[in-house]
């Protein structure tokens, strides 16, 4: 159920075949990414790798002593461009791996073009997604939808996607869909035919109890990516960007060149791993901690080496040092990016009411710090217009909501156009009328008694007091009491035991803090795994351009088709 | 129970098993399983059969139970049942899987290149026939009219009429735009499209097939070309018809250099050229490639062979020969060389040509070069140095006196064990362990000791089944035995002194089992308390130095602390991090264990106190380690790092957590205490003796043995044993010297590969004061 592990070992397995020798590997821009996040460069350089190029790259020269690794999508451009590479081969050989089902026609076009017998291998590997997190995948999409439905390219993207997950994790599963949403049964429909359609490749070795697919829709839950993280690997997303695993560190005051865009990956960076799901203040402990650890060791370097036992102590440590030195600065100028964005934007006290718009029930006291945090100048657009936002969503159907009044702040606090036609967009997107679960008002008498109880005990924390409706899903789910009149299944078969692999996919994107969520589940729920899917990692920005591009084509669409039917009468 | 339900245990025709819904019958997995069923499907029936379906389900585990003793059938379930109670596990730890699934399209793929791949060499195959026989007649000497007469009988030229427009470029023909005839398929095409085949590549191409035909015999092929096959009787005529040739020339272009040929046959020929080229050619990169990967094959190879023949001298074992182990170092080190000689070749590659490489070979050559640069830095550095002659011999001697005074150590402890055991009052675990207990829960942390540790419990738990007296005396003697074949003489005589003794002990122990139980048990307590006073009191010192020492960091050992339960490397960071005095061991390679005395030095410390120390003030750690392996040549394995460092580990370790705790503490520190009086009264009962007799049966074969093997060129062998105590920098061996240069040189060669001036700077001031030292060295030992 590992998908780093599953991408891993699908390369080095593509590696492996094509035997001893220097080797290049060629790529497109999609398994590019797909390559990059679950290797690095040295990793992979070991392996006799010397070159990463791309199939459509003109720039490239014979180069017959080399042996070709192609990792492409099965995209009409890649066959072509892999046709007129084979007419004119650059290199000696050429191992051919397809990152999805690809069709006989085309592999028959390929073995045409194969005049001087060159290719020695093709497969389909179906490692046709970005493990981000050894149960945490994406697939790099955003703008999935147009209005309540899929945008039609992107959907046969999302299925392929999908289903090579699962391929690779070799689970045939049952399917089930949150209901309320169109889109997700779409998609699970087209994954069911897939599997139908490829039943050979899904005729997998069958398990006591039948993996499970649960494909939900971003809509349900529109608060969740609104919310700042405090979390290493969330906040870093939130507040930077984090993209396959790379940050980009050039707009940072007075950053040095080699620290421009760092690479954060958990599985070669130790202090990383450990800290990902750690919040800000235990990581700032941390990192102090590894600071002395660093200093302690660079005194070696700076006083003069005296003795031998100096130098030879300084030798020892050497390899240490080095890779210290760059974990050292790597992470203290995140880190200290970072505080200064926190203190800067005065993100504690935006968090503190965002956790309150989301997590309590006290209008009047949220109104209130909503309209005082606008007043104050210091706190930037974006978070003004999420802190509107997270109230619209909030207190949307509100018999006093004040509303238009903030509107009209967010007016006088000078924020653009654009943005506030957002905070419109957000509640069509994600408000009541969408939503098929109960995100704000438990209904039930349980979730209620369990409010009161949380708010009886007094909150551990108020910037982590949020859960992810995912959360309170997979609880039912794992324990059986996911309705299915809410998450009916596709097909006739349902579930009868309880679920031992699942695999949740969030269309329109999953966060991080979800992520670790899950996270936790697995580590606490035991004979439980679970994996987690979106189309993308979002936060809040490229959640507002998801936002922004969903409504925007549903806007169009209603003017369109309100455009049409005066003229058809 | 309700009377609505029929009875579950008793129905009619089936008898069912297992989790059943008492109420619908249904069969469920488990306990939890069914639990939930009945909540979700039964919670609005009547609700006093709730109270009675535990008792049901008992009742049902009762019968499984009776089950499962005579056939293990259901085990499965019980096993899925507990896991219940167990968490969950965190996705990094997910066992590993299988390769995902893959589906191979290469049969299809051949199955339709091979029919396109006989077309395309029929294709090719004819093109080189036609080419041979336009080319194998001598073309100066035979006038224009006859050599198309030739060209035509190879192929049926297409006739003019038929092709108005080239067909290639679309232009019509007329007088200016002339139709032009590919010699090779006789297809028509106008001047631009046109292509020519030169000889001397003509010949290139047919020299395959013409050669295969020379075989068979190509007098009978020649005479369809007309001109014949003999060069040499063409020769005489060339001169009077060149004239004439050269008239014709002006009329029409003449071919007498070349063929002309349309675009596509030129395409397929050169295709045909250039695998011609590529298969004999091998270009230098390869070359040097192949033989750098030799060297990095045969570094794999012998690195971990070296290395551990290092750890082994540098524990002072007898295992390995100091001289192979240096030979095999300078080869390791050879291949180094090499590697870093190859891959800066391949870096340099085609630079200094014209015109420049394109930058793609450029990029190949920059990253192996970078490879192996990673190569050599991973591998290199784990390369630890060996010891001198006279630190061996040293090393020797200190181990020998090590394993002895374990020896000594453990039958006390056996003993002590014994006694302990047969107290019936304290039937503590720590008691009748050896007082090892207290260290048990701790031991998996200590990472560097991971290697004994868990053979020490398997050991040990064989050594509880019988009286340890009998077994250590039965070690004893296969030490002897095994002492005796490695003519170890000195050794041999010590064992049979401590075997007599363990034999003494055992008889008077049997008789005087009863008498001594009362009184030991009085002087036992009375020792106790002394000790754990003196604990205290140095407990308190230590804590305070300690204190000063790291006041800063005091903040950050809680942290560590709560981290060396996660991880190994966390728990190494720690150690590194909680002592500095600790750093170079805890590198865990003898190299460092060799700076270390001159460290300690610096401390004012001499190593053999410290040593000392460790032994004495963690008697827990130090007697885990001895009692833990009864055998003490099994240990030959462990570095000889571990010795002097876990003990000082387990004290920092406990002292954290003493500050940690608090002194809530009491009850380990009792049974440390325990220990610790097991310690005190080795010491006291044979230490002195043993000690004596050490010094004086050991002094001479060491005297001996640095007698017969001539001492390396540096220093006289006496002299480096004192010296040892306290080394300086003046005395530094040449070896060790000449390793550190090459150490350094290393270093600087990697510095300035990053560009990291700064670094180089220093080190190179480091290698010219190696030098210096060198000289120096040079020049007083001459």
């Amino acid at each position: 159920m590992n998908v780093t592990l599953a991408v891993k070992q699908y390369i080095s397995k593509m590696i492996e075949n094509s035997g001893p020798g220097m080797k290049v590997l060629l790529m497109d821009k999609e398994t590019t990414s797909i390559v990059s996040v679950v290797y690095t460069q040295s990793e992979i350089l070991q392996k006799e790798v010397y070159l990463f190029e791309r199939i459509d790259s003109q720039n490239r020269d014979n180069m017959k002593h080399l042996k070709a690794i192609c990792f492409l999508r099965p995209t009409k451009e890649n066959v072509e461009n892999l046709i007129q590479e084979l007419r004119r081969p650059k290199y000696s050989v050429y191992f051919i791996y397809f990152s999805n089902v690809i069709s006989k026609s085309e592999i028959k076009a390929l073995a045409e073009a194969d005049e001087q017998e060159v290719v020695a291998e093709v497969q389909e590997f179906y490692g046709d997604f970005i493990a981000v997190n050894p149960h945490l995948f994406s697939l790099n999409l955003s703008g999935v939808a147009r209005g309540r439905s899929w945008e039609p390219t992107l959907l046969p993207r999302t299925t392929q996607g999908l289903t090579s997950v699962l391929l690779a994790l070799k689970k045939c599963p049952m399917i089930r869909y949150q209901l309320s949403s169109d889109m997700a049964k779409r998609l699970g429909e087209s994954v069911k035919q897939i599997i139908t359609k490829e039943y050979e490749l899904f005729d997998f070795r069958k398990t006591e109890v039948p993996p499970l697919l649960l494909i939900l829709d971003r809509s349900d839950d529109a608060i969740t990516p609104l919310l700042n993280q405090w979390t290493y690997q969330a906040m870093v997303h939130e507040l930077l960007g984090l993209n396959n695993n790379r940050i980009d560190l050039s707009r940072v005051p007075g950053i040095s060149k080699d620290l421009k865009e760092v690479v954060l990956s958990a599985e070669n960076d130790e202090f990383y791993a450990n800290n990902l799901y750690l919040n800000f203040g235990e990581i700032g402990t941390n990192i102090k901690n590894l600071m002395e650890d660093f200093q302690k060791k660079k005194p070696k370097e700076q006083q003069k080496l005296e003795s031998i036992s100096d130098m030879k102590a300084f030798v020892d440590n050497y390899p240490q040092f080095k890779k210290m030195s760059g974990t050292v600065s790597k992470h203290v100028t995140v880190v200290g990016e970072l505080s200064r964005l926190v203190s800067e934007r005065q993100l504690m006290e935006v968090s503190e009411l965002e956790q309150e718009l989301a997590c309590q029930n006290d209008h009047s006291s949220a109104s209130q710090n909503v309209r005082r945090l606008l007043q104050n100048p210091r706190v930037s657009e974006m978070d003004a217009v999420r802190l509107v936002m997270l109230y619209a969503l909030r207190y949307e159907r509100h018999s006093s909501s004040i509303l238009p009044g903030l509107m009209e702040e967010l007016n006088r606090k000078g924020v653009s156009e654009k943005h506030c036609r957002m905070v419109t967009s957000m509640v069509e997107y994600g408000g009541k009328r969408v939503r098929g679960s109960d995100l704000v008002n438990p209904q039930d008498a349980v979730a209620i008694t369990k409010q009161f109880f949380k708010g009886l005990k007094g909150v551990e924390n108020v910037y982590t007091q949020h859960a992810p409706l995912l959360q309170e899903t997979l609880d039912q789910l794992i324990k059986g009491r996911l309705k299915d009149s809410h998450f009916p299944y596709l097909g006739p078969s349902s579930l009868r035991d309880r679920p031992q692999d699942i695999i949740v996919f969030v269309i329109g994107g999953a966060t991080y803090e979800e992520a670790l969520a899950i996270y936790n589940l697995n580590r606490t729920v035991p004979g439980v795994r679970i994996v987690l899917g979106g189309t993308t990692i979002h936060n809040t920005k490229s959640f507002l351009e998801e936002v922004t591009l969903t409504a925007g084509a549903g806007q169009a669409e209603r003017l369109q088709r309100a455009g049409g039917h005066p003229n058809r009468r | 129970m309700a009377s609505s339900y029929p009875p579950p245990f008793e129905g009619t025709g089936e008898v069912k098993e297992g989790f059943l819904c008492p109420l619908c019958l249904k069969d469920l997995q488990s306990f939890y399983q069914l639990q939930e069923h009945y909540e979700e499907e039964h919670s609005g029936d009547d609700r006093h059969v709730r109270g009675q379906l535990k008792s049901l389900v008992q009742k049902a585990k009762k019968a499984k139970d009776k089950l499962l003793k005579r056939d293990g059938e259901d085990k499965p379930e019980t096993g899925s049942y507990e896991s219940f109670y167990y968490g969950g596990v965190d996705p990094y730890m997910w066992e590993p899987q299988e390769l995902g699934a893959t589906r191979n399209h290469m049969d299809f793929f051949k199955k339709h290149r091979a029919a396109r791949i006989d077309h395309y060499v029929i294709e090719v195959n004819k093109l080189i026939i036609r080419l041979e026989k336009l080319t194998s007649f001598d073309r100066m000497n035979i006038d224009a009219g006859k050599i198309r007469a030739i060209e035509k009988s190879v192929v049926a030229w297409v006739s003019d009429t038929d092709v108005p427009f080239c067909p290639d470029c679309g232009n019509k023909f007329n007088l200016r735009n002339r139709r032009h005839h590919c010699r090779l398929c006789g297809s028509i095409m106008c001047r631009k499209c046109m292509e020519f085949v030169p000889l001397p590549l003509a010949y290139k191409l047919t020299s395959g097939t013409r050669e295969a035909r020379s075989v068979t015999g190509s007098q009978s092929q020649s005479p369809p070309t007309g001109g014949g096959g003999n060069v040499s009787g063409m020769g005489s005529r060339r001169g009077s018809i060149s004239s004439l040739s050269s008239v014709t020339s002006m009329l029409e272009e003449k071919d007498d250099e070349r063929i002309r040929c349309c675009l596509h046959c030129m395409d397929t020929l050169m295709k045909r050229q250039q695998k011609l080229e590529e298969k004999d050619h091998v270009p230098d990169i390869v070359k040097l490639y192949e033989r750098l990967r030799l060297c990095m094959d045969k570094v794999d190879e012998r690195a971990p062979e070296y290395i551990r023949m290092a750890e082994s001298l540098n524990a002072g074992e007898t295992t390995y020969n100091l001289d192979t182990a240096g030979g095999l170092r300078m080869e390791v080190q050879k291949y180094y060389e090499l590697i870093d000689a190859l891959s800066k070749k391949i870096l340099t590659l085609g630079m200094k040509e014209e015109p420049q490489p394109h930058q793609k070979t450029l990029q190949l050559q920059r990253m192996v070069r970078y490879t192996a640069t990673l190569f050599v830095q991973e591998k290199l550095l784990g390369l630890m140095s060996l010891p001198t002659k006279d630190k061996y011999e040293d090393l020797k001697e200190k181990r020998k006196q090590e394993q002895e005074k374990r020896l000594t150590q453990e039958r006390l402890i056996a003993q002590v064990a014994q006694k302990r055991r047969q107290d019936s009052e304290k039937n503590r675990p720590a008691a009748s362990t050896n007082g090892e207990a207290p260290q048990a829960p701790r031991a998996p942390r200590m990472t560097k000791a991971g290697g004994w540790l868990p053979s020490s419990d398997t050991l040990h738990t064989c050594g509880e089944l019988e009286d340890p007296l009998l077994q250590q005396i039965d070690n004893i003697q296969s030490f002897l035995r095994q002492a005796k074949a490695a003519q170890r003489h000195d050794e041999v005589a010590m064992l049979e002194e401590n075997l007599r003794q363990l034999q003494d002990e055992y008889d008077q122990q049997q008789t005087s089992l009863a008498i001594a139980l009362s009184q030991r048990l009085a002087q036992e307590e009375s020792l106790q308390q002394d000790e754990l006073q003196r604990l205290e009191d140095r407990e308190r010192g230590e804590r305070e130095h300690r204190a000063q020492s790291q006041a800063p960091g005091s903040q950050a050992t809680y942290t560590w602390q709560g981290s060396l339960n996660l991880t190994d490397t966390g728990s190494l960071h720690g150690e590194e991090e909680g002592e500095e005095e600790v750093t170079p061991k805890a590198e865990s390679s003898p190299l460092s264990m060799r700076a270390f005395p001159a460290l300690t030095d610096q401390d004012e410390e001499s190593p053999p106190r410290l040593r000392r120390l460790g032994g004495d003030v963690t008697p827990p750690g130090g007697e885990g380690q001895n009692s833990s392996s009864l055998n003490p040549f099994e240990e030959e394995d462990s570095t000889p790092v571990e010795d002097p460092s876990n003990p000082f580990f387990e004290e920092i370790q406990k002292e954290h957590k003493e500050v940690a705790n608090g002194k809530k503490e009491y009850n380990p520190f009792e049974q440390e205490e325990g220990g610790e009086e097991e310690q005190g009264q080795a010491e006291g009962a044979t230490g002195n003796p043993f000690e004596v007799k050490e010094e004086n049966n050991e002094g001479n074969p060491f005297k001996e043995a640095s007698g017969c093997t001539p001492p390396g060129a540096s220093t006289n062998p006496f002299e480096g044993e004192d010296e040892e105590a306290m080394p300086d920098v003046d005395v530094i061996e040449e070896d060790l010297l000449l390793q550190q240069i090459d150490n350094i040189r290393a270093y600087i060669f990697d510095a300035k590969l990053n560009g990291r001036l700064d670094e180089v700077e220093l080190l190179s001031e480091n290698l010219r004061e190696l030098q210096r030292t060198l000289q120096e060295q040079k020049s007083k030992t001459h």
